[in-house]
């Protein structure tokens, strides 16, 4: 490697930091909005002249239906999240170990509905399916419709990280006299970890975040997941004053962050692995 | 283009040219004996799961919207739905508002899908030369943060940045430059003309670091040799790039362009959060006409909504496959 000059490199990284910047900014912003007196919050500007760090407190005692709908979220993610996982590490393993027939036909189309707005137009006939099924305004029936978000990717994101498990490995498990299932389990999930992290990460934003299926299939407020609730609230004065929302704000958006800055080496390797060949 | 054509275009992006390798792996690799019955079962238990709800929540939706847009179907009436044949679709075609909203997707794609390209390459260009790792490492952090903000987060977040009242990019135009008042500064969202712009920029915001992170893989997987040779050569920088950097870059970036270009003509939740339902509003694109007509006009028109969704997306996938056409032209 030879030494870049001086002058290039500040410009290299006073451009970088800038782009940074970019990024943080925003996040910052909200942060700090979420500490400001109330008079401050009418405001733009970044650093508050006064501090005030009740609002935290304030929305979990005085809005009623908050914990409600922060459970409503914990508990759909939870369960959107495992059950995807599941099915993506058993369908990427058996396509790429067990090539059981039709797996071709069926990686072809979960490519092909990448490629097709499926959540968009698929909402007309969901609706239909949770009204048969009456699971219009019940937080359980969001479960379902989560699942197959994210799907797809995952499953092809599990396939490419298991392509990365020698064949040989798993054959001479075989050889020993396990079966597909003690094989997967023994062999396949420790060295598939990476992409293990990167399918949950990625399940977690998705049904964490999710708008459109929330705000269509749920009409209580006591059974609306937080970012329908956050996405209603107007900011103004009340119960919903600008620091109070932005309090709710952060404590929805940091779950996220925190996981992903307690994984993010996993989750980079696995980016590299997976997701980037898909 | 036939449509074996576009599969096999797909798989070959998919798998990289491994497709060989699987069609016809499969008696290599298990030997000459063919797999039992039993065996072969026990197998499909491991897709069952996957395959249950792919068809349940993504395929069965689907073919049930392109039966729904032949037929005058209702959900508050108790009416039998009737067998309208193409009428939907020639109402939906003969609808000004269809070909206006898709313009307005259309003028979306193409303010957000250059910034969300080139300003992820740039970045990413930069980061790579970044020879401290321990810089480079915090760097990759940063980047990887937006990506793990949920969507709808995203969008408050921005709705608030924008926000004429407390909103600090305002604050900064009006409070820190000068270069406004309250008076005349800008009206980001509520449908101007700045509303589809104000839009694009947060989608770039949102899409910069993990779209960097897919360059700096690619970045990653040249041969450091290659550019060095060249620069030995005499080539420079520019040259470097221009020659050897970005032919390597490109199938990332072919991925990129086609599902980004699916993302930008499919986007609903931020118009749903920024733009409600104003006809007139240029957030009014064909998914928010398609949800208009489906669950909010009070006629509950599920056929004539599904019919706009199936022309909205029909028309997507004609330009993707010109897309991949194009980019396959040129191998």
């Amino acid at each position: 490697m030879k030494k870049e000059l001086p002058l290039t490199n500040i410009i290299r990284h006073t451009l970088i930091v800038f782009f940074m910047l970019t990024i943080l900014l925003p996040l910052a912003w909200v942060l700090l909005l979420s500490i400001k007196s109330m008079p401050d919050s009418m405001r733009g500007s970044l650093w508050p002249r006064k501090f005030d760090f009740n609002h935290y407190a304030y929305v979990f005692e005085k809005i009623d239906t908050l914990p409600q709908n922060l459970f409503n979220s914990i508990y759909v993610t939870s369960a959107t999240v495992l059950i995807t996982s599941v099915c993506a590490v058993l369908a990427g393993y058996a396509i790429v170990h067990l090539k059981p027939k039709g797996s071709l036909f069926l990686v072809t189309v979960l490519v092909l509905s990448l490629y097709f707005p499926t959540r968009v137009v698929s909402i007309i006939s969901v609706y239909e399916i949770q009204d048969y099924l009456s699971l219009i305004n019940s937080t359980n029936g969001l479960i379902l419709p989560y699942i197959t978000l994210n799907l797809a990717v995952s499953v092809l994101i599990m396939r490419s990280i298991f392509q990365l498990v020698p064949g040989e490995l798993i054959d001479s498990a075989r050889m020993d006299g396990a079966g597909p299932w003690r094989t997967l389990w023994l062999i396949g999930i420790p060295l598939a970890k990476n992409g293990l992290v990167v399918i949950i990460i990625v399940n977690f934003v998705t049904a964490w975040g999710e708008y459109l299926l929330a705000a269509t299939l749920t009409n209580d407020q006591e059974v609306r997941t937080m970012p329908v609730v956050l996405a209603s609230a107007q900011g103004g004065m009340g119960q919903w004053a600008w620091p109070r929302i932005a309090a709710v704000y952060v404590i929805v958006v940091l779950p996220g962050i925190i996981a992903f800055a307690m994984a993010q080496k996993l989750f980079f390797k696995g980016l590299m692995e997976g997701a980037l060949k898909t | 283009m036939s449509q074996d054509l576009l599969q096999a275009t797909l798989l070959w992006l998919l798998t990289r040219g491994e497709t060989a390798k699987v069609t016809t792996g499969n008696l290599a690799i298990n030997g000459p004996t063919p797999k039992s019955w039993l065996v072969e079962h026990n197998n499909w238990v491991f897709l069952l799961p996957t395959v249950l709800f792919f068809l349940w929540y993504q395929v069965y939706p689907i073919v049930r919207v392109v039966w729904i847009s032949f037929t005058d179907y209702k959900y508050l009436t108790n009416d039998p739905a009737n067998w309208v044949g193409f009428d939907n679709y020639v109402e939906v075609l003969s609808d000004p508002l269809m070909w206006d909203s898709l313009g307005r997707a259309a003028y979306f794609t193409a303010m957000f899908l250059p910034g969300t390209i080139i300003i992820p390459l740039l970045l990413a260009v930069l980061i790579h030369g970044v020879q401290n790792q321990r810089l480079a490492t915090v760097y990759r952090v940063i980047l990887l943060i937006p990506a793990v903000i949920p969507s709808t987060l995203v969008f408050v977040l921005w709705k608030w940045m924008y926000n004429y009242q407390i909103g600090p990019i305002n604050h900064f135009l009006v409070e820190v430059t000068g270069w406004f008042t309250y008076r005349n500064a800008p009206q980001w969202l509520g449908g101007t003309d700045l509303t589809l712009p104000s839009v694009a920029i947060m989608e770039v915001w949102w899409g910069l670091g993990y779209h960097s992170v897919f360059f700096l893989a690619g970045l990653a997987a040249i041969p450091k040799d290659l550019p060095e040779a060249a620069r030995i050569d005499g080539a420079g920088e520019w040259q470097v790039f221009w020659h050897i950097i970005l032919p390597r870059l490109q199938p990332i970036m072919l991925i990129l362009v086609i599902l980004r270009f699916g993302t930008s003509m499919g986007v609903i939740d931020e118009y749903l959060i920024f733009g409600g339902f104003n006809r007139e509003s240029p957030t009014y694109t064909w998914t928010i006409f398609m949800y208009d007509q489906a669950f909010k006009t009070g006629l509950w028109r599920q056929g004539f909504a599904a019919a706009i969704g199936m022309v909205g997306s029909l028309a997507m996938m004609v330009f993707v496959t010109w897309l991949i056409y194009i980019f396959r032209s040129r191998d």
